[in-house]
């Protein structure tokens, strides 16, 4: 195995690796968003969509800096993308003569970046389209992880009758969290595309779409360390077929050191040993210039991202500006704990899904058109499927572009995520008389409490708003199916860019108060009238 | 446990066993001749827990050697033992310790968690204090593949639901609840600490009955011992708290678990008042479908103090 093959699959396998720590609980201790910060289009698209920079995306700059220098060694070495290209290329790419002929389809990537640009200089970010590491981390996250974790709990419940046999207790009732998410046959579909592109050429994503590749391409169009051909070239042209990327013209003195991602399979393949990697100028002009013609189509683009963005921005559901009048959003829309403002959410939120594969309940779910067009894949709650732990900082903690907040604990059980209500025509106790306290029992903050009513023969909840945090225990414990009759609408959610959400929270009169410590174990005299209802007795 | 602990507890046990047997320290009433239906003892948690069981006639009569043995506590909160949402973990320290005295080859600590799993197992303090044990498992069972649909034959509502395997592959189920006010079933005793044991637990509040269920669950999962960990109890609030806690430093054990609930019932004060059994719905269902006994009026009852 070449040294590059080895970094690719160290750098590939240090992002999995990150990804599932992410996943567990050792989260807190490792960047495991590094990944995500060295993309470039991360790093510009939210720059000039979220107008934010964080020390963060240092490592981005760093990436072009090295860029400049070295080429796009981060594309042919560290992309976690393109190392997953590089081995599917294998299974669907055809020998060289098979491959249909293609015009020059490499400006694409430039007009890619215009548009995105275009729509971030109005504050709406689509990178979410095309950033390979947001593409990448979604793939990995919400479709290749779920099944693996379905196959390996399903070899983990073949090894149990054995481990139980074997005394070996701690395997006997371990299980392995299977997650399910939304919207990953669409991130299947569009892998499978990306995948079978390669029936036109290998890294086709990356020679002629990928965003990043185009930054990346801009900076190094002269690095120090290039493809440099010595006069002993027999034009055998044997390095012009085998580049990946296409990046040896007719001449194979020449290089486009834009497309080339020093991956050195020339090097590699010359019969002569003529080609070599230096900063020494032989004295000849090594560069080949192939596309022209395309500021116009540039400058097109730019606007083409500009004007889906205005129009995007006139969506029904578009938000222009917090509490604004004649909002549009959906009822049930429930961001996660520390979510920016929505506007300022959806500049930064760069889609790539590290939240939701980190979520350790799965209530955080990529959404379709929920939040408009420009909300597309961003993450919101559903109860349903788990509650929002009010003591889990998780999703914060991996975000890459801080658009949820990276909470302190003590921070954390402030950021209200809205209200739950009850819908009474569909309550066991409020409806059909039925003993049921499910959301009283499972509310970590004591906001529901059960009440003898007139009329009604069972003690019925009631919701202390005050005291409600959001966090749908009731709602995803509620035994009434499918839609719950106890449920968590945004009203008075906690959304703020700065500022502590404890002193917002205690400013707007909030109560949330986790079952603390001295409310246990209430001293006998302390409370002597107790006498009341006693709700579950007879008389 | 350390050894010193250990020791202390098995000390205590033997004298209290020693003075219980010479009637030294015992009230009259507990003086009755044969096995007594209902042990309560007052003391420190796990000292009080083997006290009664002795009295009871020893952990030997349920647990034989070789055996599997499940005990169900409450360990669903994520709440400090103090809180009285769940069993102390000293109690089911002892009952585990116990069990393997007596024999047991293995000894299975599980429930089915409201909350995380992992703080539960932490906060209760069970995991730590159990888990240590050798051959004994303290674990939070919720994925499906744990769980086995059976028939519940003796049933008037809910036919059937579906069952941890392991209280199926068990060869005794010891109750170990903590005793404590349940806003719709009254109290959560014995009986209804059963429902930690079923997948399906929704359905028991929005299809059935829910005394009626427990009382059909119970007919299936009958504990062959029920510890009621009343050292501390839930008197308001509950299951979930927080609610006003008596500390009562008290544990009752039966082989009954109707009777032992009933015995907890009328034992203490709920929302400042007092109760007889039969007011609370499922306790005066089992008793009339005769799968125990709440008349505890008429049982033997065997008190002691450490």
């Amino acid at each position: 195995m070449s040294l590059r093959r080895a970094i690719q699959l160290i750098s590939l396998a240090l992002f999995l690796f990150f990804l599932i720590v992410a996943s567990t609980s050792f989260g807190s201790y490792l960047p495991v968003d590094s990944f995500l910060q060295l993309d470039p289009t991360h790093f510009m698209g939210t720059l000039v969509s979220a107008r934010y920079f964080s020390l963060s995306f240092l490592t981005a700059i760093l990436v072009l800096l090295i860029t400049l220098v070295l080429g796009r060694i981060f594309c042919g070495y560290i992309c976690p993308l393109g190392t997953t290209l590089d081995g599917t290329d294998k299974i669907f790419c055809p020998s060289h003569e098979k491959r249909p002929r293609l015009g020059n389809l490499r400006p694409i990537k430039y007009y890619i970046i215009a548009f995105l640009f275009g729509a971030a200089v109005l504050g709406v970010s689509l990178i979410f389209i095309a950033a390979p590491l947001s593409l990448i981390t979604r793939f990995y996250g919400l479709v290749v992880y779920p099944v693996f974790a379905l196959f390996a709990d399903g070899i983990l419940s073949i090894i149990q009758p054995l481990a139980d046999r074997f005394g070996i207790s701690s395997l006997v009732f371990a299980q392995i969290k299977t997650p399910r998410f939304a919207t990953q046959f669409f991130i299947l579909v569009f892998f499978a595309a990306i995948f079978a592109s390669a029936r036109f050429s290998p890294r086709f994503w990356c020679r002629y779409l990928c965003p990043s590749g185009a930054l990346l391409a801009l900076v190094s169009r002269k690095p120090l360390l290039r493809r440099r051909v010595t006069e002993d070239c027999t034009d055998c042209g044997k390095c012009v077929e085998s580049c990946p990327m296409g990046a040896i013209p007719e001449d194979p003195c020449l290089t486009l050191h834009e497309e080339c991602i020093v991956c050195r399979t020339c090097e590699k393949v010359c019969p002569v040993d003529a080609v070599a990697f230096t900063s020494e100028v032989p004295g000849q002009p090594s560069h080949g210039v192939e596309f022209s013609q395309t500021r116009r189509r540039f400058i097109a683009s730019g606007l083409t991202g500009a004007v889906t963005a205005a129009i995007s921005l006139t969506g029904l559901k578009a938000v222009s500006n917090q509490g604004a009048l004649g909002q549009v959003a959906d009822p049930r829309l429930i961001r996660p704990p520390g979510a920016l403002p929505e506007k300022e959410f959806l500049s930064r939120c760069v889609r790539c899904g590290e939240c939701m594969a980190a979520c350790p309940t799965n209530t955080l779910q990529p959404i379709w058109f929920q939040a408009g067009f420009i909300g597309l894949f961003s993450p919101a709650l559903n109860m349903r499927r788990g509650p929002c732990d009010p003591e889990c900082i998780r999703c914060g903690e991996v975000c890459p572009t801080n658009a949820i907040t990276n909470l302190l604990k003590n921070e954390r059980i402030w950021a209200k995520l809205g209200t739950a209500v009850i819908l009474r025509h569909a309550c066991l106790a409020w409806e059909h008389q039925k003993k049921c306290l499910v959301c009283d029992e499972v509310c970590p903050f004591d906001a529901v409490v059960f009440k003898d009513e007139p009329e009604h023969e069972v003690p019925v909840p009631h919701v202390i708003e005050d005291r409600c945090a959001g966090c749908g225990y009731c709602e995803y414990f509620c035994p009434v199916q499918n839609q719950a009759a106890i449920v968590v609408t945004p009203m008075g959610a906690l959304r703020q860019s700065r500022g502590s959400y404890e002193e917002e929270a205690k400013r707007q009169g909030l109560k949330l108060v986790l079952r603390p410590k001295d409310e246990y174990g209430l001293p006998e005299s302390e409370e002597k009238d107790t006498r009341g209802p006693a709700p579950g007795f007879t008389e | 446990m350390n050894r010193r602990d250990f020791l202390r507890y098995h000390l205590q046990g033997a004298f209290a066993l020693a003075a219980g047997s010479t009637g030294l320290l015992l009230p009259k009433e507990s003086m009755a001749v044969g096995e007594p239906d209902i042990v309560v003892v007052e003391g420190a948690p796990g000292a009080a827990t083997r006290a009664a069981l002795n009295l009871l006639g020893g952990m030997g009569q349920f647990v034989k050697p070789g055996d599997r043995v499940l005990i169900k506590p409450n360990m669903s909160f994520s709440h400090p033992p103090e809180s009285a949402t769940n069993t102390h973990p000293e109690v089911v320290r002892e009952l585990a310790v116990m069990c393997k005295e007596a024999g047991a080859a293995k000894v299975l600590i599980l429930d089915n968690p409201l909350a995380s799993a992992k703080r539960c197992l932490e906060r209760s303090g069970i995991y730590d204090t159990c888990n240590p044990i050798d051959d004994c498992t303290v674990a939070m069972i919720t994925s499906s593949k744990h769980f086995k649909r059976v028939d519940i034959p003796k049933a008037t509502d809910m036919t059937s639901n579906e069952v941890m395997k392991e209280v199926l592959k068990s060869d005794v189920l010891i109750a170990a609840p903590v005793a404590k006010s349940h806003a719709a079933a009254g109290v959560s005793l014995s009986m209804k600490g059963m429902m930690g044991l079923i997948r399906k637990r929704r359905a028991m509040h929005w299809r059935y009955d829910l005394d009626t269920s427990i009382v059909d669950l119970c007919t299936l999962l009958k504990a062959d011992l029920a510890v009621i960990d009343a050292s501390r109890v839930l008197s308001t609030n509950g299951p979930g708290g927080p609610g006003k806690v008596l500390h009562e430093k008290k544990i009752i054990v039966s082989k009954d678990m109707v009777a032992a609930d009933a015995c907890a019932v009328s034992m203490f004060e709920w929302y400042g008042r007092r109760f007889k059994p039969r007011q609370v719905g499922h306790i005066l269902e089992a008793h009339k479908r005769g799968l125990g006994r709440m008349d505890v009026e008429n049982l033997t009852i065997k008190t002691m103090t450490l």
